[in-house]
C-alpha cells in the first residue's frame, strides 16, 4: 500500500478501489477476527491500539486526506470502503471520529490550518474526537476560549477535539483536559463526555466544517453499518448450515431460508445506497449521505436483530458473535443526527433541487 | 443520418434517440390507450413496433447477421433511458418476440430456425409463451400437455394458461411432455408452435387490473412438423433454462427508469400543488426514503447488466435480488400512492396521464411483478439455495 501521491492523482479507478478493499479486508480478517474482538471486549487483548498502529503504518487514516497533506486521496469512496471493512470485523478504534474530523478540516481548513492537523490524523500521531451529534449542542465562546460540556464520539485519548461554537467550529487539543468515558453497550467503540474550562482552541474553522464534518460522518456510519450487517449475516448463514435440529441443518428450513434471503437482498440494497452516496461528489451529495445514513442503519438494526433471533440460544450469549454487531449497528442508528430529521433535511434538500428546476435522480453522464 | 449512424458517439447517439422521440411519441397516448379497445392497443403496439423498426431500434442489441445493429450495452441503456424519459410506450406485446424467443434460439435454435424466425420480429411477429398450466406454475417441470409423435410431425394435446398476449400471438414457444415416464425434468419437449394452426383456442382471462393481457390456450390434437422443436427431444427443460434467463433484467431496467422519471413528476407536481401529504412527517419521510431505494435498485440493475456481459453470469442470482427487492419496493410505492389518493384513489380508472394517476390501478398491476416470472418466493428460495448455499431438504 506504498502508494505514491502521482498515482493517486485524479480520482481512483474501479480496479484501485478493490485492489484497496481486498488489501484492508485482508489484515482486518487477520487481526481482527472473532477471537481477537471477543478478547478486546473482555480486557484480555489491546487489540484498539494494535489496529490503530496497523492502520497508521498501512496508510488506512490518510484514506480520505489529499496528498499533499500526507493522505492517499481516495475521497469518499476510498473512506466508504474502509469504513465498510472496519463494520466488517467489528474493530474498536476512534475512525468514524478522527476520520471524519480530517474531512471536515481538509474541506473547511485554510492552507495553514491543513497543514498543521492533516499530516498528523494521516499518520496516526493523534486521534480525534467530535461530537456523537454534531448539531445537537456547542461550546460557549468568549471570543478568547470555549467551555462546556460534549459528549463526543472518540477514544478517551484523543488528542484533539473538533467541537461546534455559536457559528463557527474550533479545534481544541485536550492533552490535561477533563475526560470520562462512558461504558457503551457497542464494546467496540467509545462515547466520551469531554469538559473544558476556559480552553484556548487551536483553529478556528468556518461553519462549513461542520456540514464537512455531518456529511463525512454520516458516510462513514452508514458504510459501517452496511459491513457490520453483511459479515454477522454471513456468520449467521455459516451458523444455520451446522446447527441441526429436527434431524436437519437448521438452514433447510424454508422459513428460515426465506428470511435469509430477505437480508441478504437487503444488503444488496444497502451496498448501494453507501455506493450511491459516496459517489454523488458534489451538488446533492448532502441528500444521498443523509438517506444513506437513515436508510442504511435501520436496514442493519433490522438485519443485526434478526441474526440473533436465527442463533437461538446461542445468540443470547456474550461469548458469540451476534450481539457485538447488533450493539455496534444500534449506536450507529443514533449517531450523526436523528434518521427522522436526516429524512427531513433530505427532504428539504430535495424539495430545493426540484424546485430550481434540477433532478438529483440523474446517473448517467 | 440515422440514429444508428452516430453509435460512435454516445452523446450524439443519446440525442438522436431524444430527437426522434420527441418527433414519433404521440401525445396523450397514455390517455387514449386508457380507454382503448383490444383491436385499438394491438393497432398502437404494432405501429410503435413498426416505428422502432424504421428507426433501427427494434432489436438493435442483436448481431448484425440476424438483422440487428449489434449495440453495446451501453447503447442499449441511452436507448431504454431515453424511451424512459420520453414516457414513451412499452411494446409489452413483444416481449417474448424481442427477449425470450432469441434468448432460447441464440443458444440452442437450428440455423433454419433462426433464419426464419428471427427476421419476423422485426416484422412484427408477436410471440408468447406456453410454459405455465392450471396444475404446473412454480413447479413448472411437472407440466403434462402431451406431444406425441405422429410420422413427422408431433401431435399436441393439452392446456396452457397465463400467456401473456396469447390472444394476439402469431407464434408460441411450447413447453410440452414427451415422455411421461421418466423423471419430470427429463420427459420435457420445447417446440416453436403456429397459433394459428388447427386445434389452438385461446381463451383470455380478465387480471384483477381490469385488464386482459394474458389468456388460457386449449390444444385439442395441434400438429406441430418435427421441425419446429428446439432442441432435441426430451431435452426442453435445459432449452427452458435458456428462456427463462434470457430476461436478467432487461425488462426491469427499463421499468425502473420509468419510476425513476415517474415519481419526479410526480414529486414535481406535489410541490408545485402544496399536496398535503409533504406536511405529514410519516409519509414524507417515506417517501424520500423511496427515492433511495430506487437510487440503489438503478444501480443493482446497472451491476446486473454489466454482469450480464461476463462469462459465468448464468451462476449469479442477482437477477433473483433485483426482481425481489425491485417488485417489492414497486409495490410499497404504489401502497403510498394508494394511501395518499384517499378515497378519490378508488374510483375506478385505468391507465392516467398524470404520474400514478390512479393509484390502485398501478397498485394492482404490481402484483404482475410479484408473481411473474417467478414468484418472489421463488426468487427467495433461489437466493437461499443457490446464492447462500442453503440446502435443499
Ligand atoms: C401477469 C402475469 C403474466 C404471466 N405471463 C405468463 C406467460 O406469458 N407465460 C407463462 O407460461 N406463464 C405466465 N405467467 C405465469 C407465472 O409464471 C405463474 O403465475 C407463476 O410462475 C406462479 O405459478 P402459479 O400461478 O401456478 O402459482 P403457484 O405455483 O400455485 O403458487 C401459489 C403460491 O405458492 C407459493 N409457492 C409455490 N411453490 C413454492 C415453493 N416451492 N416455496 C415457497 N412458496 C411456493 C407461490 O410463491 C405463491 O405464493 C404469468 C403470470 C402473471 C401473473
Amino acid at each position: 500500500m506504498a502508494t505514491t501521491a502521482s498515482e493517486t492523482a485524479g480520482p481512483p479507478d474501479q480496479a484501485t478501489l478493490d485492489a484497496l478493499r481486498d488489501g484492508v479486508a485482508g489484515v482486518l480478517a487477520e487481526q481482527s477476527g472473532s477471537t481477537a474482538v471477543h478478547a478486546f471486549i473482555d480486557g484480555k487483548r489491546p487489540l484498539d491500539r494494535d489496529l490503530w498502529s496497523q492502520a497508521a503504518s498501512l496508510g488506512w487514516l490518510g484514506f480520505g486526506i489529499p496528498d499533499e497533506y500526507g493522505g492517499l486521496g481516495l475521497g469518499a469512496r476510498g473512506l466508504a470502503i474502509l469504513h465498510a471493512e472496519l463494520g466488517r470485523q467489528a474493530a474498536p478504534g476512534p475512525y468514524i471520529a478522527t476520520l471524519s474530523a480530517a474531512q471536515a478540516v481538509a474541506d473547511a481548513g485554510n492552507d495553514s490550518i491543513r497543514q498543521a492537523w492533516l499530516p498528523r490524523f494521516a499518520s496516526g500521531e493523534i486521534s480525534a474526537a467530535v461530537p456523537a451529534t454534531p448539531g445537537s449542542a456547542a461550546l460557549a465562546w468568549s471570543g478568547q476560549a470555549v467551555s462546556g460540556t460534549l459528549r463526543c464520539l472518540g477514544a478517551p485519548d484523543a488528542g484533539v477535539l473538533l467541537a461546534p461554537v455559536a457559528d463557527a467550529w474550533v479545534l481544541v487539543e485536550l492533552a490535561g483536559a477533563d475526560v470520562t468515558a462512558t461504558p457503551m453497550w457497542d464494546p467496540t467503540r467509545t462515547v466520551i463526555d469531554i469538559r473544558l474550562q476556559q480552553a484556548k482552541p487551536a483553529a478556528l474553522l468556518d461553519d462549513g466544517a461542520g456540514a464537512a464534518l455531518t456529511r463525512a460522518m454520516a458516510l462513514a456510519v452508514a458504510a459501517d453499518s452496511a459491513g457490520a450487517a453483511r459479515s454477522i449475516t454471513e456468520r449467521t448463514i455459516a451458523y444455520m448450515k451446522t446447527r441441526e435440529q429436527f434431524g436437519q441443518p437448521i438452514a433447510g428450513f424454508q422459513a428460515l431460508k426465506h428470511r435469509a434471503a430477505d437480508l441478504a437482498t437487503k444488503l444488496a440494497v444497502a451496498d448501494e445506497m453507501v455506493a450511491h452516496a459516496a459517489e454523488r461528489a458534489a451538488a446533492d451529495a448532502d441528500i444521498w449521505v443523509m438517506l444513506a445514513k437513515a436508510e442504511v442503519t435501520e436496514a442493519a438494526v433490522f438485519v443485526t436483530t434478526d441474526c440473533v433471533q436465527l442463533h437461538g440460544g446461542v445468540g443470547f450469549t456474550w461469548d458469540f458473535d451476534p450481539h457485538i454487531f447488533l450493539k455496534r449497528a444500534r449506536l450507529n442508528e443514533v449517531l450523526v443526527m436523528a434518521n427522522p430529521v436526516l429524512r427531513d433535511q433530505a427532504a428539504a434538500g430535495l424539495a430545493a433541487v426540484t424546485q430550481a428546476g434540477r433532478s438529483a435522480l440523474e446517473l448517467e453522464p | 443520418m440515422s440514429i444508428l449512424d452516430k453509435q460512435n458517439d454516445l452523446p450524439a447517439f443519446r440525442q438522436a434517440v431524444r430527437g426522434w422521440l420527441g418527433d414519433v411519441v404521440p401525445s396523450g397516448w397514455k390517455a387514449r390507450m386508457a380507454s382503448a379497445s383490444n383491436d385499438e392497443f394491438i393497432a398502437f403496439q404494432r405501429w410503435w413496433m413498426a416505428e422502432r423498426s424504421k428507426a433501427g431500434l427494434a432489436i438493435p442489441h442483436w448481431p448484425k447477421d440476424y438483422g440487428g445493429a449489434g449495440l453495446s450495452l451501453r447503447h442499449l441503456i441511452v436507448i431504454a433511458d431515453e424511451i424512459a424519459r420520453a414516457d414513451a410506450p412499452q411494446a409489452r406485446m413483444f416481449t417474448i418476440s424481442l427477449i425470450h424467443l432469441p434468448g432460447t434460439l441464440f443458444p440452442h435454435g437450428t440455423e433454419a430456425q433462426k433464419r426464419r424466425h428471427l427476421a419476423g420480429v422485426a416484422k412484427g411477429d408477436v410471440w408468447c409463451q406456453g410454459f405455465s398450466e392450471p396444475n404446473s406454475g412454480s413447479d413448472l417441470a411437472s407440466l403434462r400437455c402431451r406431444a406425441v409423435r405422429d410420422g413427422d410431425h408431433y401431435v399436441i394435446n393439452g392446456q396452457k394458461i397465463w400467456s401473456s398476449y396469447s390472444m394476439y400471438a402469431d407464434w408460441c414457444i411450447l413447453l410440452t411432455r414427451t415422455d411421461p415416464d421418466a423423471p419430470k425434468h427429463r420427459g420435457i419437449s420445447y417446440f416453436i408452435m403456429d397459433m394459428r394452426s388447427p386445434g389452438v383456442e385461446v381463451r383470455p382471462i380478465r387480471q384483477a387490473n381490469g385488464r386482459s393481457e394474458f389468456g388460457e390456450l386449449f390444444l385439442t390434437d395441434v400438429r406441430i412438423p418435427a421441425e419446429n422443436m428446439i432442441g432435441r427431444e426430451n431435452d426442453g427443460w435445459r432449452v427452458a433454462q435458456a428462456t427463462l434467463a434470457s430476461e436478467r433484467g432487461v425488462i426491469a431496467f427499463e421499468g425502473a427508469e420509468r419510476q425513476r422519471y415517474e415519481i419526479e413528476a410526480f414529486y414535481r407536481r406535489a410541490l408545485a400543488s402544496g399536496a398535503p401529504w409533504l406536511r405529514d412527517d410519516q409519509l414524507r419521510r417515506e417517501f424520500v426514503g423511496f427515492l433511495a431505494e430506487i437510487q440503489a435498485g438503478r444501480h443493482l440493475l446497472r451491476r446486473l447488466l454489466e454482469e450480464n456481459e461476463r462469462p459465468g453470469a448464468s451462476a449469479s442470482v442477482l437477477p433473483s435480488i433485483v426482481k425481489l427487492s425491485g417488485t417489492a419496493l414497486r409495490q410499497r410505492i404504489c401502497s403510498f400512492m394508494t394511501r395518499i389518493a384517499g378515497v378519490d384513489g378508488q374510483a375506478f380508472a385505468m391507465l392516467a396521464e398524470a404520474p400514478f394517476g390512479s393509484p390502485m390501478f398501478e397498485f394492482m398491476g404490481a402484483f404482475t411483478g410479484t408473481i411473474a416470472g417467478g414468484t418472489n418466493e421463488i426468487m427467495r428460495n433461489i437466493i437461499a439455495e443457490r446464492g447462500l448455499g442453503m440446502p435443499r431438504v
